[in-house]
């Protein structure tokens, strides 16, 4: 076993265990610090794969900004952990179906479909060689990103377009109790939406 | 390539390595006796007046969300400024076309307000 071998296998192995403590840790805090290790181990195996923009882009987006804004919101959200315990007998049958399912069709297409093809593929799929010390992924990554697959690159800005006006949808409300002046409205009233003057007979006195 | 990474790996076990020392001698030397006094949280010499978990408002998620989107954008920034060299006229303008779909993003949430606090 080489080095390099040695390395995925224990960033791997701690992949999955940091993964299974996600879900059976009680706290909600150290569930997501274990989240926050389980992607550390995945940008770790990205790298000995060789794709080190992607590990890095994953520690900077992931580690750096979701888990972060993730861990200030577990922290202050009022969570009831008992609440949320309850009912786990109750789902486990269906748990586990869903789980069963999943990892019977899995394990289905493994075997059957073109199974044929699949087992040569796998037989003489060699791992890429070692790249020289000089060679630069992002470069390598960024010279197909926006010639060859300009379109997709085009689509992700509409998924992010997407997503601004979703969020802004979903949970923008216009604060109605605060007040405050808004000098538009305040310099463009006329005399006619604040004054009435009404025409009567005057009147006598009795 | 992988060989460049090696001071990052050592950078790891060390520091890992300094953690673990640092949490397992406290564990180990220090004496224990706590009591409920030193184990029940404090608030800088009163009682504490709430739990610390609460409801809050909903425009921190609204920040946090359009925070992430537009550091989804500066990621894809990156490799484009390093083979800007490369890949000509084209990539250049696919970029351009990129950054006006979101702009056009910006100016919806700055005009609808998503951005002030208040």
């Amino acid at each position: 076993m080489t080095g390099v071998q040695f390395l995925f296998y224990a960033f791997a192995a701690m992949m999955v265990f940091c993964a299974l403590m996600v879900i059976t840790v009680r706290n909600p805090v150290r569930s997501a610090l274990f989240l926050v290790l389980t992607f550390v181990s995945c940008s770790a195996i990205w790298l000995l794969m060789e794709a080190e923009f992607l590990a890095i882009t994953l520690v900077l987006v992931y580690v750096g900004a979701v888990m972060v804004l993730f861990l200030f919101v577990v922290m202050m959200l009022d969570i009831n952990i008992n609440r949320l315990k309850e009912g786990f007998v109750k789902y486990l049958p269906v748990g586990i179906g869903v789980a069963g399912l999943f990892g019977g069709m899995l394990t289905w297409l493994l075997y059957n479909v073109e199974a044929a093809d699949l087992k040569t593929k796998m037989r003489t799929m060699y791992p890429p060689s070692a790249k020289p010390a000089d060679y630069s992924n992002t470069e390598e990554l960024g010279e197909v990103l926006y010639t060859v697959y300009v379109y997709p690159f085009e689509i992700a800005a509409v998924i992010l377009l997407v997503a601004i006006v979703a969020a802004i949808a979903l949970t923008f409300r216009r604060r109605t109790t605060t007040k405050y002046q808004n000098p538009d409205q305040q310099v463009s009233v006329k005399r006619d939406d604040r004054l009435r003057v009404v025409k009567m007979d005057s009147e006598e006195k009795k | 390539m992988l060989s460049n990474y090696l001071p990052v790996l050592i950078f790891l076990i060390v520091g890992g390595g300094i953690g673990a020392v640092m949490i397992i001698a406290g564990f180990v030397l220090a004496p224990h006796k706590p009591d409920s006094e030193k184990t029940s949280p404090y608030e800088c010499g009163f009682e504490a007046f709430e739990d610390s978990r609460m409801k809050f408002d909903v425009r921190y998620y609204l920040v946090a969300i359009l925070f992430i989107l537009f550091d989804l954008e500066i990621a894809f920034l990156f490799p484009w400024a390093v083979v800007l060299d490369k890949i000509g006229y084209f990539g250049f303008w696919a970029m351009v076309i990129f950054l006006g779909i979101l702009v056009v993003g910006f100016i919806y949430e700055w005009k609808k307000g998503a951005l002030e606090w208040e």
